[in-house]
């Protein structure tokens, strides 16, 4: 069985523009969710999740930021998902900041070659502000037995006046253990220009029955250098129907 | 020069990567359909540490989701239309799966051996 030459030029397309992207300055931490490479035709899902920075030596401080989102399948293999993002910090009291815009391609069947692989395509882009941001990211999943791991490579691209047009990478990486299916631990790695942390992470979900699933993610993770907050408390609740 | 030497040890990687996932073999497949909200048949028999192919037939007009913790897998099946679930390599003992739609009848069981 051949890997299908499209998705070969489509992941080559994504990993190039990880490697291509050169360092530069980053507004804030890249500490956020892992996501997975599949999508489930029929899916649709209301999501709303958080983090919580303690900031000792980093502008602008202490940072709530929170999003709410709604996305569903448009295909067999495609997911979309649109988001308003809040922030609150050390300056400004809780405010709608930006929205986002992604979509997921699920690439591969899982379990049908050595890893499972999909592309994630997302716009963010700032109300009280000129600043936008594409990303993309390769998605790679991988399962031995009961452990999980998952790895998620970006490409990001900011522009706008209000900051300077730069490329970054980002690199997130978790490793969980499916210990029954309302929890399971895992680890979390976070690496980019100006993140770079490692924390433990609880996942779970429970059966609201007839295709209704709630999912929730909750962890913490620890800054590892002078850039990264000091701790991320990282929370997410996801409805399925 | 060390930007370059990073990039091209990446293509390499990348290289070994695709050569992996492309050298798949032939895998063992198995038949299951659903019927009435039922999984025919409600057992299958697989061999241990293989790499198998479900290949899964959902005959009902109404979607149906292929479900099992056990074995990391989650899939809807479109009514009148089949679907491919990839399992394994799996250790000897049995793995649950079930219908999300309909899980009062939608019952079924892989036998690792």
């Amino acid at each position: 069985m051949i890997f299908p030459a499209r998705y070969v030029v489509l992941t080559l397309s994504a990993l190039l523009l990880v490697a291509l992207s050169r360092p530069a300055l980053c507004n804030g931490s890249r500490i956020d969710k892992l996501y997975h490479p599949y999508v489930q035709p029929l899916e649709h899902e209301f999501e709303f999740r958080s983090l919580d920075e303690k900031n000792a030596s980093v502008a602008p401080g202490d940072r709530t930021k929170a999003r709410l989102g709604y996305g569903q399948a448009v295909s067999d293999n495609w997911f979309a998902e649109a988001y308003l993002i809040g922030e609150k910090n050390d300056d400004r009291d809780f405010h709608i900041q930006s929205f986002e815009v992604e979509g997921l391609r699920q690439l591969t069947e899982q379990g049908e070659y050595a890893a499972d692989a999909g592309l994630l395509f997302d716009v963010e882009s700032k109300f009280d502000g000129d600043l936008t941001e594409l990303s993309s990211a390769l998605l790679l999943e991988k399962e031995w037995g009961r452990w999980s791991g998952t790895a998620n490579l970006f490409g990001i691209y900011e522009f706008g006046r209000d900051v300077n047009d730069e490329f970054e990478t980002a690199f997130n990486l978790q490793g969980r253990y499916r210990l029954n299916r309302h929890f399971e631990p895992a680890i979390e790695f976070y690496k980019a220009q100006n993140t770079f942390g490692i924390g433990p992470v609880f996942l779970g979900s429970y059966s609201l029955g007839h295709a209704r699933k709630l999912r929730w993610e909750a962890g913490v993770v620890l800054g590892l250098d002078n850039d990264t907050p000091d701790r991320t408390i990282r929370t997410l609740v996801e409805f399925e129907f | 020069m060390n930007r370059f030497r990073k990039i091209y040890r990446l293509a390499l990687a990348l290289f070994g990567m695709i050569s992996s996932m492309a050298a798949q073999a032939g895998r063992p497949v198995f038949l299951i359909e659903i019927r009435n909200h039922l999984f025919e048949p409600e057992q299958v028999v697989i061999p241990a540490n293989t790499r198998v192919k479900l290949v899964i037939y959902n005959r009902d007009p109404t979607p149906e989701e292929f479900e099992s913790y056990e074995m990391n897998r989650e899939k809807v099946i479109m009514g009148q239309h089949k679907t491919v679930i990839f399992v394994g390599p799996l250790t000897a003992g049995d793995y649950p799966f079930f219908g999300e739609f309909h899980p009062a009848t939608a019952l079924g069981k892989l036998v690792v051996e």
